[in-house]
């Protein structure tokens, strides 16, 4: 419903859309500017210290390996990192920070200008009507089914996370109708990371893409465990809208509580929606903060104070600058992992895989591991057969049953030998279906189940000859009139012959034999 | 430059700080003297120096990521108005936006 609605609207208008994801660095071991553990949750206030705490007289101290995270994160998306940068206090009162400042950069970040290359396939490339005229995109295998798509970031700043909170007495945990708060102070202090991207995404699917793109980037740096649910990885979006073709900005909305990638793809598409209809009835949009409720689909206006926020940023004096050289950031560079849009590229071009297929294997660290492993095994000419297994059959199973892929009984050898009994033609494609259920199910390997169910399919020449010559003796009629015109009767030979080998003979080489023998008049 | 009563009710708000009206003009008064100083420094040509936000001259302190132990749950909670023993407890909170919501 609200795609085709958007679908429509999209015609006369155009979203822009900016987000903003904060990542807990969970892979340190300690807080951002105490010796404090970093773990999720386990039980309140075990894991606190004066700093912490907020205490007078505590002095923080900053995490080195943090700051190494950070730089490595801004190196992955091409940011430029500053020389010099610092921690600024950012001043506000709510009882989940309990120094009443937050320790976080302002106009001196680590990390500046950068971008990342995303890819939109599959139907969700249709929401960008612009695709083959936008500045900033380029189709991938020129048959417009799937595109590319160049997203600026503005900079990526780090800072400590706050404690959590529970209200008590309200619906669900809920700030409206509580009774009293509880403030558990575990996470307070948490090494966060926020990124903040360019307006520059277009659709509610580039949304959705983007922030997959970096949750794979930051798992693949190994810096944070992205989990959306326990909230280490947090996407907030800014939506405007604005006729095609004008250059301004609408008003924007916030749209907070977006915990999931399909919440951040309806969220942003239902405020698009709602922005849009407002316009139309000639309304206004007004510049707040809005909750996606998830249940319900929709968002709704938080109540917020009227005045603008007065942060009154100074340098923090407890903390001395930093002064970062070329050679400390260019040692970090040299350990940078592939990244994803570099391994699509690769899939697509070493491999000869569909833009789509690059994308699904990439976007599963586990899958594409699973994939290059079999490929080590068969040899990359078989890498689209590979590709087909991973992401149907392996793919579906790990889907139905529920289990990661390192619970499975599914190994690479076991993948390479099923492509190769289906590559050498020793079992069908349909049978392989059947191997491949049954290797799942027990850990058995292709070739023994093959064996096991008497599946090997004949392909010896001479055997098939030899059915081949009684088939077509006892169809003289038959033959005849193929050999007057009726060719369409070669499925009829073919059948005859696979139904006297009891269904084991490769159907490949019988149409072959047949095609000869009734060719040559023998 | 000079503040007005205006200025520093805003300020004391911001700092959540509830002033008497007495103490609104006694501590404009003192504000205004440090703007006073400042404003001696800004007549001073300062063309080329860098803003000093740090007397000291130390860059890049930082520790290694190593935990340290921390405070007791117990100690931790042991100045808090109030708490259920496990968490620190507040009142109701009105009308303001924040962090989790």
């Amino acid at each position: 419903m609200a795609k085709d609605r958007l679908r429509e609207l999209f015609a006369d208008w155009e979203a822009v859309i900016g987000l903003e994801i904060h990542t807990e660095l969970t892979a340190c071991a300690t807080k951002m500017f105490c010796g404090c553990p970093v773990e999720f949750a386990g039980e309140p206030n075990t894991r606190v210290c004066p700093v912490c705490l907020g205490m007078p007289g505590a002095l923080p101290t900053p995490n080195a390996r943090a700051i190494e995270m950070t730089v490595l994160a801004g190196l992955s998306v091409s940011c430029e990192i500053a020389r010099e940068s610092r921690f600024h206090r950012k001043q506000y009162f709510y009882p989940d920070m309990p120094s009443n400042y937050q320790i976080s950069q302002y106009d001196q970040p680590f990390c500046g200008l950068g971008f990342i290359d995303i890819q939109i396939d599959g139907p969700e490339a249709k929401q960008r009507i612009d695709r083959d005229t936008a500045a900033n995109v380029s189709p991938i295998d020129g048959d417009g089914a799937a595109y590319s798509a160049r997203i600026g970031i503005t900079r990526i700043h780090l800072e400590e996370d706050t404690g959590k909170m529970v209200h008590v007495g309200g619906a669900e945990g809920r700030l409206q109708g509580a009774t009293r708060s509880l403030i558990d102070f575990n996470r307070a202090g948490t090494p966060l990371i926020e990124l903040v991207t360019e307006p520059d995404i277009r659709t509610p699917e580039e949304a959705r893409r983007f922030a997959q793109q970096m949750r794979l980037t930051w798992l693949a740096l190994g810096i944070s465990d992205c989990n959306m649910e326990e909230g280490s990885m947090r996407v907030d979006a800014n939506v405007s809208v604005r006729r095609r073709g004008e250059k301004g900005f609408g008003t924007k909305a916030e749209i907070k509580n977006l915990n999931s990638f399909k919440s951040l793809h309806d969220g942003v598409a239902y405020e698009i929606v709602r922005q849009i209809e407002t316009l139309e009835a000639g309304g206004s949009v007004i510049q707040e903060t809005r909750h996606w409720d998830a249940s319900a689909k929709r968002t709704s206006a938080l109540r917020s104070k009227e005045q603008a926020h007065d942060y009154r940023y100074f340098p923090d004096p407890d903390i001395v600058p930093f002064v970062l050289s070329d050679e400390w950031i260019e040692g970090l560079r040299a350990t940078l992992p592939e990244l994803p849009a570099a391994r699509r590229q690769r899939y697509r071009t070493e491999f000869g895989l569909s833009a789509y297929d690059a994308g699904a294997l990439v976007s599963d660290a586990d899958l594409a591991t699973l994939f290059e492993e079999t490929l080590g095994l068969t040899g990359a000419a078989k890498a689209k057969a590979v590709a087909n297994v991973v992401l149907n059959d392996v793919a579906a199973f790990l889907n139905a049953e529920g289990v990661a892929l390192a619970q499975s009984r599914l190994t690479p050898g076991g993948i390479a030998e099923l492509v190769e009994l289906v590559s050498d033609g020793v079992i069908s494609s349909k049978q392989a279906k059947e191997v491949f259920a049954e290797m799942a199910a027990s850990g058995q390997m292709p070739a023994e189940i093959a064996d096991t169910r008497g599946m090997r399919q004949v392909s010896d020449h001479s055997a098939i000859e030899e059915v081949v010559d009684r088939v077509l003796a006892a169809n003289a009629s038959q033959v005849e009139s193929f050999r007057s015109g009726k060719t369409g009767l070669l499925g009829f030979f073919v059948g005859q012959v696979i139904k006297e080998m009891g269904g084991q003979a490769n159907p490949k080489v019988v149409s072959e034999i047949l095609g000869r023998k009734l060719g040559s008049g023998g | 430059m000079a503040i007005s009563e205006e200025q520093v009710r805003h300020v004391a708000m911001l700092a959540r700080l509830s002033l008497t009206e007495e103490e609104v003009v006694s501590f404009g008064r003192d504000l205004n003297s440090i703007l006073v100083h400042i404003d001696t420094i800004q007549r001073l040509d300062l063309q080329g120096v860098e803003p000093t936000a740090h007397p000291l001259d130390a860059v890049n302190v930082t520790r290694p990521d190593v935990v340290s132990p921390g405070l007791s749950r117990a100690d931790a909670l042991r100045n808090a108005p109030d708490s259920d023993g496990r968490a620190f407890a507040i009142p109701r909170i009105m009308g303001i936006e924040g962090g989790d919501e």
